[in-house]
């Protein structure tokens, strides 16, 4: 047989499933960093980028964390902002129909203080035209039920993934925390119990002390630290889980240059979601995405799955 | 209104006194759109650095007709003694205009209170208003050098006064003294408004809010996006109801919003 090599489009194509969700291309907005898309308008183009995850919704509004909410730390943000969200029936009501007029995947963040809970959220969703798929968060390290104490137990999160898989017929993200001894544990019980895919990671839980008023800097004292500082500990995860289970893996942490997202791709992630660096500069996903094709284009790369190295 | 997230060349850097600076960019797309009050985020980290990883918010102190915006700020910190190194010919990355500026009161003596650098959100406002009402300004500070640019303020009205806790300008004493002696003046309404440190705020709000005058606050939080994204830049709302977040209904709230027993 005569090897030929496929002649290169001058489009690679960035397209990919999700399990049963196709994305137009690997780079979406992750929660918490995005809000519900309209703030960013006129500074990004949300169509641009393969999806849209917006703020974390619970059953009822949240007020979030009293301030101090935020601190820089080296390469890093530390945060405890606490959920603060508009809650699912405003979410519908006031976000939904501007959210779904933009062209392209909205997934919803969800999170509960009970099995139940996230289950109602899943089964509210499961009719609102627009949504595209649920990202459950069970890592959010900032709140003291619920939120992480499912993402640390890998048998409640087990409950929570059936759960919400019974609630929807829509694609089901398991949002996983770093804040584990194995995450592969954790990733492995999630896609036993039907998980479509799952994404990581969640913030590390951190902490900071101001030396001026000799207090924690942060008014929870923890919070969840996120940016560049975390990328390696982040791929690493995504390396593991990559090679741990047969669901498609969405790598997150510390994305901030098309170089970084690359090697998420590498390590097995079917896609990229940037958070932190949209809220250093708001356009961070359109010149991710410019990058990977680019190197994608250099390289003769003709379909993104080919960037993975193999085990 | 527009926002734009633009690679600004710097025109000027100054240093007006010790750890004070006038920061002069050239970005007339957002001084185009740039109200009283709005703020900018300024990068000011080098180059594809990550370090120090987010902006800075800062007010827009002052704009020209040929497109420059001017930054006064102090260095209290690692990434505004960065921003302070950076040179004309280089460029920033400015993010604005952004937020809820001053909203303009026509019908009634203005009175603008200002502490410290807190008088960089009050300079457009009092221009704005010396166009077309009676403008009052009120200035206080430590001592003198804490408020080099004083001076673009004395000009634009003669109900000018400055108090200074060391006396080494204007009357010795405080901003709020200044304050009693012009609330005592004025029989009728008034409009005020403050930006300063948290305490002389709360002082001010306290004065007037007993004499039911209304009061608009810029207000100043550690914030990571600038846009309402991250929600980092909270203030609970003085009706106990979660709380105001800086960058997007803000920086400018009507005083009685707020819950300042808060102490941030």
């Amino acid at each position: 047989m005569i090897h030929q090599k496929n002649p290169i489009s001058r489009f690679p194509n960035l397209s990919i499933n999700i399990g049963p969700l196709r994305l137009k291309n690997p780079v979406l907005l992750a929660s918490g960093t995005c809000g519900y898309g309209t703030e960013l308008d006129g500074l990004l183009d949300l169509e641009q980028v393969g999806g849209i995850i917006v703020k974390g919704i619970s059953i009822k509004p949240r007020p979030g964390n009293p301030p101090p909410r935020l601190v820089e730390t080296p390469c890093g943000l530390l945060n405890s902002i606490g959920l603060e969200n508009v809650g699912i029936e405003s979410f519908i009501r006031d976000k939904l129909p501007w959210l779904r007029n933009v062209k392209t995947s909205l997934i919803v963040n969800i999170l509960g203080n009970s099995v139940e809970e996230y289950s109602e959220i899943a089964k509210k969703l499961d009719g609102a035209e627009g949504v595209k798929a649920i990202e459950v968060n069970i890592s959010c390290p900032n709140v003291k039920a619920g939120g992480i104490a499912f993402g640390t137990d890998p048998e409640a999160a087990a409950s929570v993934t059936h759960a919400v898989k019974k609630a929807t017929s829509l694609p089901v993200i398991i949002k996983l925390t770093p804040n584990v001894t194995d995450i592969t544990e954790v990733a492995r019980k999630v896609a036993a119990s039907g998980a479509d895919a799952i994404s990581l990671i969640n913030t590390l839980l951190g902490m900071a002390i101001d030396i001026k008023s000799g207090r924690p800097a942060l008014a929870n004292v923890f919070g969840g630290l996120s940016g560049p500082a975390i990328k390696p500990i982040a791929l690493r995860m995504v390396w593991q889980v990559v090679r741990a289970v047969d669901i498609p893996v969405i790598g997150i942490g510390g994305i901030s240059t098309p170089d970084d997202a690359i090697e998420f791709l590498m390590a097995g992630a079917k896609a990229v979601e940037i958070g932190t660096a949209t809220l250093v500069r708001p356009d961070t996903a359109k010149n991710v995405l410019a990058g990977i094709k680019d190197y994608m284009e250099t390289n003769s790369i003709q379909n993104i799955e080919n960037l993975q190295l193999p085990a | 209104m527009p926002r734009f997230d633009i690679p600004a060349n710097i025109v000027e850097q100054t240093q007006l006194a010790h750890g004070i600076f006038l920061l002069t960019v050239n970005a007339p797309a957002i001084l185009d759109s740039a109200n009283p009050g709005q703020f900018c985020m300024l990068e000011v980290k080098y180059n594809n650095s990550r370090d120090p990883l987010l902006r800075r918010p800062l007010s827009i102190y002052k704009t020209r007709a040929n497109g420059q915006i001017s930054f006064l700020y102090k260095e209290v910190g690692r990434g505004t003694r960065l921003l302070s190194k950076r040179r004309p010919g280089e460029i920033v990355r400015v993010l604005g205009p952004l937020g809820q500026g001053f909203r303009l009161i026509h019908d009634r003596p203005c009175i603008l209170v200002g502490g410290g650098l807190g008088i960089a959100s009050l300079l457009l406002l009092a221009e704005r208003i010396n166009q077309s009402g009676k403008l009052i300004i009120l200035i206080g500070a430590g001592n003198a050098s804490e408020i080099p640019t004083v001076e673009d303020f004395s000009g634009l009205t003669r109900y000018f006064h400055v108090a200074t806790e060391d006396g080494s300008l204007g009357q010795r004493g405080m901003v709020t003294d200044l304050l009693a002696q012009t609330l005592q003046e004025i029989t009728g309404m008034a409009q005020i408004y403050t930006c300063g440190p948290w305490p002389m705020m709360k002082a001010v709000y306290h004065m007037v809010c007993k004499r039911n005058i209304p009061c608009q606050v810029s207000l100043e939080a550690a914030m990571a996006c600038g846009i309402g994204l991250c929600l980092g830049c909270a203030v609970p709302k003085s009706d106990g109801q979660g709380f105001l977040h800086v960058c997007k209904e803000g920086p400018v709230f009507d005083a009685d919003q707020v819950n300042w027993e808060y102490s941030l």
